[in-house]
């Protein structure tokens, strides 16, 4: 988190010194997109954090282990690829997650499709997307890699 | 984007029902103390993704754009957008107002989708952690199968959905639109 803050920090500054230094009040403009943009998606962030702590407090934990720690083969695929999309939150909070799910006896198939499934299909991240970019670029990015997640697990098990 | 607010107030609204029923009154305090947390916790990376995206827009003309990830850049437009995905830190509040300023300074939407999906499957801030929780095996059986398809995303995306990018250019705009109205 702190890694990622001050990359971003970095590159916030620089380009508002490159622009302040072009000398034509760019980063003035800059900076009105910026505020702009955070003012009008401000209440939609503000619901989709909401959202994600109801998720985080309303499914637990234990919940999705115990639903995806029996599951192997297609049947598992397909049920690590949904389970991924719901687990809510970021790699801190799904990772161990999905560790303790593997360690249970889950196949390599559906761990490989639950983590593929969280990355691609997660339904918090939609969220943002939607509230961000718009539901257009959202469905056509959704249809896109719907299969991916599926693929993912089927090609780890026979592969590896 | 008030039928989104509306939709995630629903969602919201079943899931505290839900909640409250399974496990009693307090999970709402609960709920809302882990949101508004995870907020607080990532403002100051929210402002910082929000005044990189602007500069950007400012800063990087239409033409630099067009050239490297446009309609004109093809494979390597796609192929440079997944490193940038692969590279670029944070959680969707950073990335999609990132993204969002690659298409309305004239991205192709394939390179656009390329930079998400490599962003969900390539990154490399998260490698650390993937490989510390679930092991080096899980981690790289994961990478090596999902490998080719944030680039397959993008190529799809850009035969397929070409001049479905000015109606999505067309959305976002309306979005930071909106902003300056209200």
């Amino acid at each position: 988190m702190i890694i990622a803050f001050v990359i971003l920090i970095l590159l916030a500054a620089a380009t508002c010194l490159y622009a302040y230094r072009k000398g034509d009040g760019s980063h003035k403009k800059g900076f009105r997109i910026a505020w702009n943009t955070f003012i009008h998606i401000a209440p939609l962030l503000l619901m989709a954090f909401i959202l994600a702590g109801f998720m985080q407090v309303v499914i637990p934990p234990a919940f999705i282990k115990g639903w995806l720690g029996k599951q192997a083969g297609l049947q598992g695929i397909f049920i690590g690829s949904i389970g991924g999309a719901l687990i809510p939150g970021g790699p801190y909070i799904a990772f161990p997650i999905i560790a303790t799910v593997f360690e249970a006896g889950a196949g390599l198939g559906t761990a490989v499709a639950c983590i593929s499934g969280w990355a691609l299909w997660g339904v918090i991240t939609t969220m943002f997307e939607l509230a961000i970019i718009g539901h257009r670029f959202t469905v056509l990015r959704l249809g896109l890699v719907l299969m991916f997640p599926p693929c993912a697990g089927v090609m780890a098990n026979i592969l590896f | 984007m008030k039928k989104t607010v509306i939709g995630m107030a629903g969602v919201t609204i079943l899931l505290a029902a839900a909640g409250v029923v399974r496990q009693g009154k307090e999970i709402i305090i609960q709920a809302l103390m882990a949101g508004g947390g995870m907020l607080l916790e990532v403002l100051p990376l929210l402002m910082a993704a929000f005044v990189l995206a602007g500069m950007v827009q400012v800063l990087i003309s239409r033409d630099t754009i067009n050239q490297w990830l446009g309609k004109d850049a093809g494979i390597k437009g796609i192929m440079l957008a997944g490193i940038a995905g692969a590279l670029v830190p944070g959680g969707p509040y950073i990335f999609y107002p990132i993204a969002a300023s690659f298409l309305l300074a004239g991205a192709e939407i394939g390179t656009v989708v390329t930079f998400v999906v490599a962003k969900n499957l390539w990154s490399l801030s998260r490698l650390p952690m993937e490989i510390a929780l679930l092991g080096p095996r899980l981690t790289l059986v994961r990478f090596v199968v999902t490998l080719l398809f944030p680039l397959i995303a993008g190529i799809i995306a850009n035969i397929w959905f070409h001049g479905y990018t000015e109606k999505v250019r067309e959305q976002i705009r309306k979005i930071q639109k909106e902003g300056e109205e209200t």
